[in-house]
């Protein structure tokens, strides 16, 4: 934890099954695409098994799925203090973004079809600022998002530089 | 009047300056490519020449005609396009500034080019190439009137002249150009120099191959007799020229350089045949970055820029406001501006972590390369290893020369051994402050805090690197508070 003043919440569970889909729809893909070139290769070598790239591509889809994705879920974290909003993630690479409501120039709350099924959104920050201009925070509830927005629409400034 | 709604064209000038502009890639290289493809010699390529240049000239005729703007009370429109309408409404009061620029063909026609800064980043919002002097001046007057709402009472726009009554705060002699043009060596312009060479040789042939024959017999001969001389003469001959090089460029670009203030903006001027003049106003002001290059540096020469909220010609994002200035003249600047002063004695260091995070970075990839060097081609590069002493030294130097300090009035940062940078951002400018930490910087105990500031992209972010974690954690906390 890199701020651990701030008590961060968690990520609703429909965000880490989202994950979780779109983790196995890649690689199952990644699976199936894989077959043409390994059959190719099996050609040349023959000790080489037709099933090989596509049985590395699902032990690495399973352990993505079942391992990573839990992980990565997990280390998500966020707050909205009143004045600012906090964004925390990474595994090995850990970040944490605050996000002062004063700066925010335009607010988005989206939800793709995957999300739409768990029934989790997105919301992202839009600031006048150009490495990190957006922020976003995927994985909680609709209303959560729309709540969040409110709030910081109710703050924004006119001129917010 | 400028602001009487009517629509406008630009001057016809226009046409023989984009057509000239445009000349060489329009109407010399194609036919040249096409007469030199069919071998039918140079009457075929003139030919093929005049059609292309009467084509190219009734497009920029057509462009020219389809592109008008009006001044209203409200907005300037901007509308052209043949098949594709386009219409841009600016509002006048989202026009930051006005800034015009002359290039050498503009100032051969006597037209000048008007670009009209708004908040956004895209630099190419308005810009209206070319217009005469005087309509781009009461275009000025008209636009920046509006929103200052003080000339246009009167209606006295025909004397604009108002940028030579802003008092001058800094000026570059002729004599400080020069020595800015001494620093600026660099073999940079050697290279596109020669890389012109070669790319002209694929376009022209009279004679480049001869003379190449003849520079490569007399070098084969000099090496011949005297191999380490005519080394020597070839670098010190590079030297030469990237010196030359180095101050024509300055020359060219910061000749007559001159910054004036007043009004809440500075206007600077500068340049031999490019005369540019940027305005930048000071409430848009992001934060300021001071560089002290390597020689200039350790002689007490500074340089001054800021970064803006859009509406910069730069594509940096930064002006530079100084490009040679002694330090006081430099603080004195920054007073102007409305900046805090640069206070070296509250500065802390970062934490003990950045040595290693440093020694590895910087390290690690030479190293690697002169052992594969080594292994794989020749012993001899083993002597590459006598580069990385240096390098590390500079390293081990990187945590004494990276400080930071969050004040009252902002955040100060001084960073870089060999090329130092300090950057003084008041705390409302500060847009996203993130706390980054890799497994190293965990494992040392430090994080980074990234300061996410509008106007500029990339390197050259006041983010300090490797500070240790309590510190991190309140300066990001100090930076949040301080947003009001």
């Amino acid at each position: 934890m890199l701020l651990p003043d701030v008590p961060l919440q968690p990520l609703e569970r429909g965000h880490l099954n989202a994950m979780r889909l779109s983790g196995a729809v890649f690689f199952a893909a990644a699976a199936i695409g894989s077959a043409i070139p390994s059959y190719a290769l099996s050609r040349e070598w023959t000790w080489l098994p037709v099933w090989a790239a596509p049985l590395v591509l699902v032990l690495i889809g399973l352990w993505s799925v079942l391992i990573a994705a839990p992980r990565r879920w997990a280390r998500w974290g966020w707050a909205w203090t009143g004045r600012e909003l906090h964004v925390a993630q990474g595994w090995l690479t850990q970040s944490h973004t605050i996000v002062p409501a004063l700066r925010v120039q335009h607010i988005d709350v989206t939800q793709g079809p995957v999300e739409r099924m768990f029934g989790v959104a997105t919301l992202v920050l839009h600031t006048a600022g150009t490495t990190h201009s957006t922020v976003h925070l995927p994985g909680i509830s609709r209303a959560t998002a729309e709540e969040i927005r409110d709030a910081i629409r109710a703050k924004l400034s006119a001129e917010p530089w | 009047m400028v602001a009487d709604g009517t629509p406008r064209r630009m001057h016809p000038g226009t046409v023989a300056i984009t057509f000239l502009r445009k000349a060489p890639q329009n109407v010399l290289a194609i036919p040249i490519f096409a007469g030199w493809m069919s071998g039918r010699g140079f009457g075929w390529a003139l030919l093929i020449a005049a059609i292309a240049g009467g084509f190219a000239l009734f497009f920029m005729w057509l462009k020219w005609r389809r592109f008008t703007y009006t001044v209203g009370a409200e907005e300037l429109v901007i509308e052209r396009g043949l098949l594709n309408l386009s219409r841009r409404s600016i509002p006048l009061e989202r026009i930051q500034d006005v800034s015009i620029e002359r290039k050498l063909l503009h100032r051969l026609f006597g037209l000048a080019e008007v670009r009209v800064e708004t908040g956004g980043g895209d630099a190419d919002e308005a810009v209206l190439d070319s217009v005469s002097l005087a309509e781009a001046q009461r275009l000025r007057a008209a636009l920046r009137g509006q929103r200052v709402a003080a000339s246009v009472e009167t209606g006295e726009v025909a004397a604009p002249a108002e940028p030579h009554a802003l008092p001058v705060v800094f000026a570059m002699s002729p004599g400080r150009v020069l020595l800015l043009g001494l620093f600026s060596f660099s073999l940079v312009w050697l290279a596109a120099l020669f890389g012109a060479i070669q790319f002209l040789d694929q376009f022209i042939d009279f004679g480049w191959d001869q003379i190449k024959d003849y520079a490569g017999a007399a070098r084969a001969e000099a090496q011949a007799r005297f191999s380490v001389n005519a080394v020597l003469i070839v670098a010190a001959l590079a030297l030469a020229l990237g010196v030359v090089s180095g101050v024509i460029s300055t020359l060219l670009r910061d000749w007559g350089f001159t910054l004036r203030a007043g009004e809440g903006r500075f206007r600077r001027t500068r340049g031999l045949l490019t005369r540019s003049e940027v305005v930048v106003a000071m409430r848009r002001i992001q934060l300021a970055l001071v560089q002290r290059g390597p020689l200039r540096g350790w002689l007490g020469w500074q340089a001054l820029s800021v970064q803006t909220l859009g509406g910069s010609n730069d594509p940096s994002g930064r002006q530079l406001l100084a490009p040679l200035a002694t330090e006081a003249e430099v603080s004195e600047l920054m007073r102007i501006a409305g900046l805090p002063p640069f206070e070296r004695l509250p500065l802390r260091p970062v934490g003990a972590g950045h040595v290693v995070r440093s020694l590895i970075r910087t390290v690690t990839a030479p190293l690697a390369a002169i052992l594969l060097a080594t292994v794989l081609l020749t012993p001899l590069a083993l002597i590459g290893l006598l580069v990385l002493p240096p390098m590390a030294a500079a390293a081990l130097l990187q945590r004494r020369y990276h400080r930071f300090a969050l004040s009252g009035c902002g955040l100060q940062v001084m960073r870089g051994v060999v090329a130092q940078r300090d950057w003084t951002v008041p705390a409302n400018n500060v847009q996203v402050v993130t706390l980054h930490a890799t497994w190293l910087q965990r494992l040392l105990g430090v994080a980074s805090v990234l300061v996410d500031t509008a106007g500029a992209k990339g390197r050259g972010a006041p983010d300090v690197v490797d500070v240790n974690l309590p510190d991190a954690r309140a300066l990001a906390a100090g930076l949040i508070a301080r947003v009001d």
